[in-house]
């Protein structure tokens, strides 16, 4: 390190090419009340969200499409044109930035500007110097050498928009400062001074950054420009010569619509994360509807099929005259397959079952049950049915971890022959819920004891351990270990039933009126069981009673009990407490 | 078995047993090859040991299986059992529910990965009564949904449960409805698994399991031999904490007199203990592990 050479001059690149950087510098007026300092804009390396890169146009993108369609935004400040073949239409490079400046003029914008053969040089001269500045060609090095080596903070950030989602963290820009503050102890000040380092002991100190540091001080170009492409929109419209009445023909029409746009979206590597169909009728009214796919979708045959799943349940009033189909995009599906899962239905597949199935059932009858936050007997809440993959590769490492573990425990334990721990302690959450069940007995007869609670190692894994992974060995062993649970068939809607009492205020029969409940003596009887609940809420009152308020309204208030039948069946009856009308509430099976 | 005179019909008890005596009861799963126990690809185990046993390892994939009993005999615990199990191995299930009577409380009890359930709810029939409009509609739009999932394959566990269902609604039912689902389950590594109160594929299914209550122990003290030890336990000490013996259990059994039928249940004054399970292998694929007969018995779950 100790021995310097000259700077080396920068290898010419043999194609004329020709790059604009125009970057706009953060206003100095803007004055932040709250902390009394000066706001800095948007740094240049603070990458544009979502919604602003679809919805607000930067001034300096405007300038940039009104000179070439191969532009390059780095941020809302930072953009890199491709003017190479403007010298045809316009004359010069100096020429070019003097329409550049008076262009941005016209818009009210501040912009520094340079022009370069290399990109990089461009984008370092922009940042670093005001007005406009043109290099000439093979003079890139020379017009960087004098630039101060803390501008690589800000080219250290300036990343491709394809890139956006692997965005550095603070971590890693904390470390490019430190980094650049150590070569600034060598007492390198300059990218001059950078560039004319041996790239054989940079890389060796610094690594492969080190090197990319020393092409930009020198000039080069480290990647090409990648062009920022406006956002597609993917529809397609179909006017119709006769007017079609039927999902048949329709289906034809469809699948012309959706080949191109299936081909457009593998183009740019899209997949449907919506798929709105607008479907103009001859009545001049419009059947809209608009399917949100679970996972992004472009295989035609299944978009087809869930849009005409969709008509089939929502038909149009009318015979269409034109069919529009529009398609959100979203980023394709990438799914890496493994050998430690079982394979599960591709979301075509799924999407395709579940769309069958909700036209033959009712959405609202397909999907996943969902345990809710309530004592309430036989509550439950649905959700719609999915596959995470992800979520299953990360449980088939979790299990292989946890296996190995076990094994490499398992040896531990047999070389030094050490106890193992105890397993912990399960703590029951529903004890520290809210909505816990009222269990006191209000006129004054005989208190029904509160439904026994098995212990902790008997709870189901779900409520006992929380946070266990499922598909732990201990779960496996629950599982497999335990007897089954008796499980109980829920009668969705109770069934009146009469009840006779007897001496010793237990049921001595039971009888309904519907088919398939015989009833007959009570032949043993668990019970009773009291558990009310949610008659705190509003409006579950006196005003409720004289119906059944489980289903009319959020409170209930009953006395449980388990009985055995003359039939042989065993089942769960009840006592409404409000009205004291008995119902089955389920069968025990 | 010699068959009776052609002008005199049989009964249908000595056909079927004269149709098993020349081994002709079935039709279709006798000529598959067998399954080896321990591949997990061909066998699903149930999660009972105790009920694995005689089914050689599970019920078998890409067959029809029945599950068949009355009610109460513990048809809808093996079933959840066999869903947990097959949620923690991985694996997807669907229940085509057609009477709308699944628990979701005694699923998570039993330990079932709601996430990877799929839960195809039939339309309820609520007034005037659950099974009085259980029309053949209804019936048939569960068999569609049946199809549906059955077609989409790779989903490892398939229940149909019909367990309250009318058994003269079943009974119109096609029998090439139950051919039909067998070919199409055949050569999958799904298992098909229909509840009922009786056997309703015939020589469709290739495992039919029927579940009793085991005829109830005068003493009442057998009746928890076949229960582990820390619900016997448990039992002895909700007895002691109440002041109770665990006397005869059926308290109502001289009440209900000749002709009630025994129920499965195990009570212990106050408190309801859980079923005693019989199962018979009524049809197997191997005549080997036919009429077999094993006893468990199940436990109560918190707040279920």
């Amino acid at each position: 390190m100790s021995n310097f050479q000259p700077p080396a001059p920068s290898p010419q690149p043999p194609a004329p090419s020709l790059y604009a950087c125009l970057y706009q510098p953060p206003a100095p007026d803007v004055f932040d009340d709250q902390r009394g300092t000066h706001r800095a804009r948007r740094d240049s390396s603070e990458k544009p969200s979502a919604i602003s890169a679809l919805t607000v146009v930067s001034p300096l993108v405007q300038i940039a499409e009104a000179f070439s369609p191969r532009y390059e935004r780095h941020g809302d400040d930072l953009v890199s044109i491709d003017i190479r073949g403007l010298d045809r239409l316009l004359g010069s490079p100096r020429t070019i930035g003097d329409e550049l400046r008076r262009d941005a003029a016209e818009r009210g914008v501040r912009a520094h500007m340079a022009i370069a053969r290399t990109r990089t040089a461009a984008l370092v001269l922009a940042l670093a110097y005001p007005g406009l500045r043109v290099v000439d060609a093979g003079e890139e090095a020379a017009a960087l050498a004098p630039i101060p080596i803390s501008i690589l903070e800000k080219i250290d950030h300036v990343q491709p928009q394809s890139t956006q989602s692997s965005q550095r963290s603070i971590g890693q820009k904390g470390s490019v400062v430190s980094v650049i503050s150590v070569v600034k102890t060598w007492g390198i000040r300059t990218l001059g001074e950078l560039a004319a380092l041996p790239s054989a002991d940079l890389a060796a100190r610094l690594g492969r950054q080190g090197l990319v540091w020393q092409a930009i001080a020198r000039g080069d170009d480290t990647r090409p420009l990648v062009p920022t492409r406006p956002e597609e929109r993917f529809d397609a419209t179909h006017d119709l010569e006769w007017p079609i009445d039927g999902l048949e023909p329709l289906s034809f029409v469809l699948t012309r619509l959706l080949e191109p746009l299936s081909t457009r979206l593998e183009a740019r590597d899209r997949g449907a994360a919506a798929l709105y169909i607008a479907l103009r009728l001859v009545t001049r009214e419009i059947h809209a509807r608009r399917l949100d796919l679970p996972s992004p979708l472009r295989d035609v045959r299944t978009l087809r099929t869930l849009a005409l799943l969709d008509l089939e349940s929502h038909p149009p009033g009318a015979a269409i005259d034109q069919v529009t189909i529009t398609i959100d995009p979203t980023p394709g599906r990438v799914l890496q397959h493994t050998l430690f899962t079982r394979p599960h239905p591709t979301p075509e597949q799924l999407s395709t079952l579940l769309a069958r199935l909700g036209a033959l059932m009712g959405q609202d009858r397909i999907g996943a049950p969902v345990t809710v936050d309530s004592y309430r007997p036989g509550a439950f809440t649905m959700k719609p049915f999915a596959i995470e993959h992800d979520h299953d590769q990360r449980r088939a490492r979790r299990h292989r971890r946890d296996t190995l573990g076990q094994i490499s425990a398992s040896a531990a334990v047999n070389a030094s022959e050490v106890p193992s721990p105890p397993p912990p302690l399960a703590i029951n959450p529903c004890e520290l819920r809210r909505g816990s069940p009222k269990r006191q007995r209000r006129d004054g007869g005989q208190f029904p004891a509160p439904r026994p609670q098995p212990p902790a190692s008997n709870l189901p894994p779900s409520l006992a351990d929380d946070q266990g992974e499922r598909g732990s060995p201990e779960r496996q062993w629950r599982v497999g270990g335990q007897p089954p649970i008796a499980a109980l068939r829920r009668c969705r809607y109770p069934v009146p039933a009469h009840v006779a009492i007897g001496i010793e205020a237990r049921p001595i029969r039971v009888t309904t009126d519907r088919r398939g409940f015989a009833g007959g003596a009570v032949t043993a009887c668990a019970g009773p069981w009291r558990t009310s609940g949610e008659w705190w809420t509003p409006g579950s009152g006196l005003e409720a009673r004289g119906r059944l308020r489980d289903q009319s309204s959020g409170m209930w208030d009953r006395d449980e009990w388990d009985v055995a039948l003359g039939d042989g069946g065993i089942y769960r009856i009840f006592r409404d407490r409000s009205t004291d009308a008995w119902f089955i509430d389920a069968i025990v099976d | 078995m010699p068959l009776a005179h052609p002008l005199i019909r049989p009964d249908r008890a000595s056909l079927v047993a004269a149709l098993a005596a020349r081994r002709l009861d079935r039709t279709l799963t006798t000529s598959l090859p067998p399954i080896d126990p321990n591949d997990e690809y061909a066998i699903g185990s149930t999660g009972i040991a105790t009920l694995d046993a005689p089914l050689g390892g599970g019920f078998p994939r890409g067959q029809l299986s029945e599950l068949v009993g009355p009610r109460s005999s513990g048809r809808t615990s093996v079933v959840v059992r066999m869903m947990a199990a097959a949620t923690d191995r991985g694996e997807l299930v669907a229940l085509i529910d057609a009477l709308d009577m699944f628990d979701v409380a005694s699923a998570v009890a039993a330990g079932i990965d709601l996430d990877r359930l799929l839960w195809i709810r039939g339309h309820v029939v609520s007034n005037p009564g659950m099974c009085r409009d259980m029309n053949q509609r209804a019936l048939e739009q569960a068999i569609r949904a049946l199809t549906l999932v059955l077609q989409a394959g790779t989903i490892g566990l398939v229940v149909f449960d019909v367990g309250d269902a009318p058994s003269d609604a079943l009974h119109r039912l096609p029998f090439t409805t139950w051919l039909r689902l067998q070919r199409m389950v055949e050569g999958r590594q799904t298992m098909c698994v229909l509840v009922g109160s009786e056997p309703m594929a015939r020589s469709s299914a290739g495992l039919t399991v029927k579940l009793t209550g085991p005829a109830f122990p005068p003493d009442g003290a057998s009746a928890f031999a076949d229960a582990p030890a820390d619900r016997r336990s448990l039992v002895r000490l909700r007895a002691k904490r109440y002041g109770e013996t665990r006397s005869s259990p059926d308290v109502g059994a001289s009440e209900g007199g000749a002709g009630q039928h025994q129920h499965a249940g195990r009570f212990s004054g106050r408190l309801f203990d859980g079923l005693n399970v019989e199962a018979r292998v009524v049809r197997a694929r191997t005549r080997l592990h036919e009429d077999s007969v094993v006893s468990f018995a199940t436990a109560v779950a918190n707040h279920v």
